[in-house]
């Protein structure tokens, strides 16, 4: 907090420093306008001034715009074909304003359009897609919106894949986002809140929620700490995230993040935010707490039965996925009384000749496996598969033919890192891979007695982590067992009628009843 | 509309119904039946842990009355109305000090247990000082935290204890229910004692109902809570007695964690389990360790209010260290928990009656929100 309030503070200095050029008001001069904004941007080539006259009295005017960002088209028909060839043919005032008015009023078919008479006003219009129109004689001047240029379509999401349910994913453009957005959600209450985040790149980001499900108090809390956001920009929605989240030493997410809209959307029926942020196909839930981390949309589209089975599984996955190697160098090193004698023996003799003790090894494989992992992403995609299974199988397989690991602790490594992918987001993936270390070393010194206090102490973390004032072990710690039903299991749709509790809706009715609220 | 109300610092009901038996069920469960039967023929243990437990109840009601008629007020603040400043400190700081020597007994016992199951090698000092580090950093998080992890590990153990009992009816003979009634009246009077001290705890009461959202409704709850110890004692009692017989339970040392050494797990995946039962009951130490760690805290947080609650942690977690490595074998263990389960029986219930009597007396008003 205190590093936020300093930060904020200097930052406020500097701003002021730096606004002193473009905060200033326009002049009436055309000339002066565009020198002015000509030295601003140090004349880059990309900016484009189209110079013109008006109607029959040839009255100077300009538009301005960058080249790229705007869909040239629409200026053409829209802005220069009008102004262009319509005026010639219609009796304009004499006054400067009149006439400016008058074009606003009657010449420029665009659908989005604003009055701006500031330097800062146009600058942050032409760097956002915007085109800008000045009129001689005058110190206003028109923003219209004429965003265009290249931009991915909408594609099946590549980070979480399901078998079942829409393909469609967000992608960079905020725009197109919204519009899936409202697209699967056609409600009067939803609702987008803007912001601009960035003090020198100026992003679009959107609140959105359904009005009438979410608890205010949310909503406030979201806003003031998005407010609170000062950064020079943010490429993505992980700024967002890091900057608003509850703690940020905890290992765990504090708010989930998606690529799919229909989670988005069912997230906003609970009754929660969706922070959208323009340039990022990623837009982050929030609250989230440790029960919605196992959770995938899939769940919901199979049938109960299968999605509580799959959610049980995810379960047992997550315990393997941090305990199993911290477990098997407790049993092996230090209760090794603890297996069956049969056990122990067939252990001890495929461990025959390895030179070292199973903690080293257990770290050894640990560790080739995180690299393997990490190796595998970064390289291009056709590469990266193959070589993350056949490094894996080589280097499983010669470490093992050379003596240097037991089969049994590649059976383990293996099981712990496909236990470990078998959760829907790859984030917590990520703070599974960390625990597990903890494990590991507790096991490796005190042994099934350690395990047992690193688990008190994850809960310990767990229970005292909040996310935007939410306890995150709701609703397994402050208890609410009319949020069981969603929570390990997946009760049939029918049974499931309620908002989870623990998001205190303000209605708390689910759709799933025919209640005509979303 | 109230916010989150579970999210801030107060506590609701099924919180402070479950602190109740999270805190008596620790270390003394596991010799609770060598303990009674030491001192009685028979199966006849039940009648003291009943009535024992009855009396608990009573007690435990009585406080959660007391505490609960001035709501949102702390142990010193409602017993200086009572009994003036001066001696309520005293009182405070007389239950600082019990607490602590419970968390100190606590985690001494925990260290021992391991030693005779888990390790035979790893020196009990750091056991005892890994177990009182994760103490600690549960003490240092918000005391709502506290309350909810209860409520995480107290099913686990409950599952767990449930289990052993179950897997063990093969195991039962009923013979070694008699002889019945052959108890004489001195025997029924140390085995009240014994089985007293295992129902020390519930005086934290006395200081959580503090923090409970509706005060009112607080000695109910914690009556109910205070059932499932008496509950879970008397299975235990009965499950040992009839495993073992009664001279043999009085010759084993921790005869619970005895009962699991009989369970085998088909497939023969893990061999020796009470070694794994008693991993997990290490949560439930870990519970009541906790929280009379935290009760100790927040006593002489009262008196001291100029002290930060993380430097009292920091001063009381070697003092808690030191004691728990007092005591030199097992017969000093036993010794000291005798020592401070009497310290806390006679305490608690002296206090409790002080506190009722003379609030009786002098007519203090309930609801006397002077100070906080």
């Amino acid at each position: 907090m205190i590093r936020r309030y300093m930060k904020k503070k200097h930052q406020e200095e500097k701003q002021e420093k730096c606004g002193q050029n473009i905060s200033v008001k326009l002049e009436s001069k055309l000339d002066d306008n565009i020198q002015q904004l000509k030295k601003l941007l140090d004349e880059p080539n990309d900016l484009v001034i189209r110079q013109f006259t008006i109607g029959a009295a040839n009255i100077n005017s300009a538009i301005i715009y960058i080249d790229g960002l705007i869909d040239r088209q629409l200026v053409q028909d829209s802005i220069l074909g009008n102004l262009q060839v319509k005026s010639v043919s219609m009796e304009l005032p004499k006054e400067s304003t009149a006439i400016f008015n008058e074009i606003y009023q009657t010449f420029i078919s665009i659908t989005s359009i604003e009055k701006g008479n500031s330097l800062a006003d146009v600058l942050n219009g032409i760097l956002s897609g915007k085109t800008v129109f000045f009129l001689d004689n005058e110190d206003s001047v028109l923003v219209m919106d004429t965003k265009g240029g290249e931009s991915r379509s909408i594609e099946p999401s590549t980070a979480e894949t399901v078998v079942r349910g829409p393909k469609a994913a967000f992608v960079e453009s905020l725009g197109t986002n919204l519009s899936l957005l409202r697209r699967s959600l056609q409600t009067p209450d939803l609702r987008f809140k803007s912001y601009q985040i960035g003090k020198r790149s100026k992003k679009g980001l959107v609140v959105a929620y359904v009005d009438g499900v979410i608890n205010s108090t949310i909503v406030k809390e979201v806003n003031r700490r998005l407010e609170s956001i000062d950064i020079d920009n943010a490429p993505e929605s992980g700024f967002i995230e890091q900057w608003i989240e509850d703690s940020f030493l905890s290992p765990f997410p504090q708010m989930n993040n998606t690529e799919r809209p229909d989670r988005a959307v069912s997230a906003l029926l609970q009754g929660k935010v969706v922070i959208l942020l323009d340039g990022t196909p990623f837009v982050l839930i929030a609250p989230v707490v440790l029960g919605d981390i196992l959770k995938s949309p899939e769940d919901y589209y199979e049938r109960w039965l299968i999605g509580s089975l799959l959610r049980m599984l995810r379960y047992l996955g997550a315990f393997i996925a941090l305990l199993l190697p911290g477990l098997y160098i407790a049993l092996v090193t230090i209760h090794p009384g603890l297996l069956p004698s049969d056990l122990a023996l067939s252990i001890a003799a495929s461990r025959e000749g390895v030179p070292f003790p199973p903690v080293v090894e257990a770290f050894l494989m640990v560790i080739t496996m995180e690299l393997l992992q990490e190796a595998g992403i970064r390289l291009p995609t056709p590469v990266g598969q193959t070589i993350g299974i056949v490094g894996g199988l080589v280097i499983g397989d010669a470490a093992v033919s050379a003596g240097i690991v037991s089969p049994i602790m590649v059976i383990i490594i293996g099981l712990t890192a496909i236990a470990a992918f078998a959760n829907p987001s790859f984030t917590i993936g990520i703070t599974f891979r960390i625990l597990r270390f903890g494990f590991m070393i507790a096991a490796s010194v005190l042994g099934l007695y350690g395990i047992i206090l690193v688990y008190i102490m994850i809960n310990i973390h767990v229970v005292n982590l909040k996310s935007f004032g939410i306890p995150y072990s709701t609703p397994f710690a402050p208890t609410m067992v009319s949020d069981w039903k969603d929570l390990v299991i997946r009760a049939p749709m029918t049974m499931l009628t309620k908002r989870p509790k623990f998001l205190a809706t303000e209605d708390s009715k689910s759709a799933n009843k025919g209640v005509k609220d979303s | 509309m109230k916010f989150f109300e579970y999210g801030n610092e107060k506590i609701g009901g099924k919180e402070i119904l479950i602190a109740i038996p999270s805190m008596l069920i620790g270390v003394g469960v596991l010799s609770l039946p060598r303990n009674i039967s030491s001192n009685m023929i028979g199966s006849d243990g039940w009648i003291v842990l009943l009535l024992t437990g009855v009396i608990s109840m009573l007690m435990v009601w009585l406080m959660a009355r007391l505490a609960a008629s001035f709501p949102n007020q702390h142990f010193l603040s409602y017993a200086s109305i009572i009994v003036s400043k001066p001696i309520a400190i005293v009182l405070t700081f007389l239950f600082a000090i019990s607490f602590i020597t419970f968390a100190a007994y606590d985690i001494r016992v925990l260290g021992h247990i391991s030693q005779q199951y888990l390790f035979d090698h790893t020196p009990v000092e750091i056991v005892t000082v890994s177990f009182l580090l994760v103490v600690v950093y549960a003490v240092a998080g918000s005391r709502a935290a506290l309350f909810r992890l209860n409520i995480i590990f107290f099913p686990i153990i409950t599952i767990i204890l449930l289990l052993v009992l179950l897997i063990n009816i093969k195991w039962m003979d009923w013979t070694n229910m008699l002889p019945v009634f052959q108890t004489d009246f001195n025997g029924y009077i140390k085995g009240m004692h014994t089985s007293l001290l295992s129902y020390m705890g519930f005086s934290i009461v006395l200081f959580y109902i503090a923090i409970v959202e509706r005060p009112e409704r607080a000695p109910k709850l914690v009556m109910i809570g205070m059932t499932i110890p008496i509950v879970f004692y008397v299975m235990v009692y009965f499950a040992c007695i009839l495993v073992f017989g009664y001279t043999a339970t009085s010759n084993l040392l921790f005869p619970t964690i005895d009962l699991a050494k009989r369970i085998e797990i088909p497939g023969g995946i893990f061999e020796r389990v009470e070694s794994f039962f008693f991993v997990v009951w290490t949560m439930g130490v870990f519970n009541t360790t906790a929280m009379a760690f935290d009760v100790a805290v927040l006593a002489l947080h009262s008196i001291f209010k100029r002290i930060k609650k993380m430097q009292l942690i920091l001063i009381l977690s070697p003092l808690i260290y030191y004691l728990a490595l007092l005591p030199r074998d097992t017969s000093q263990i036993v010794m000291f928990g005798e020592f401070i389960g009497s310290y806390l029986v006679s305490f608690t219930f002296l206090t409790t009656m002080l506190l009722i009597i003379v609030a009786k007396i002098r007519r203090v008003k309930h609801n006397d929100k002077t100070t906080i």
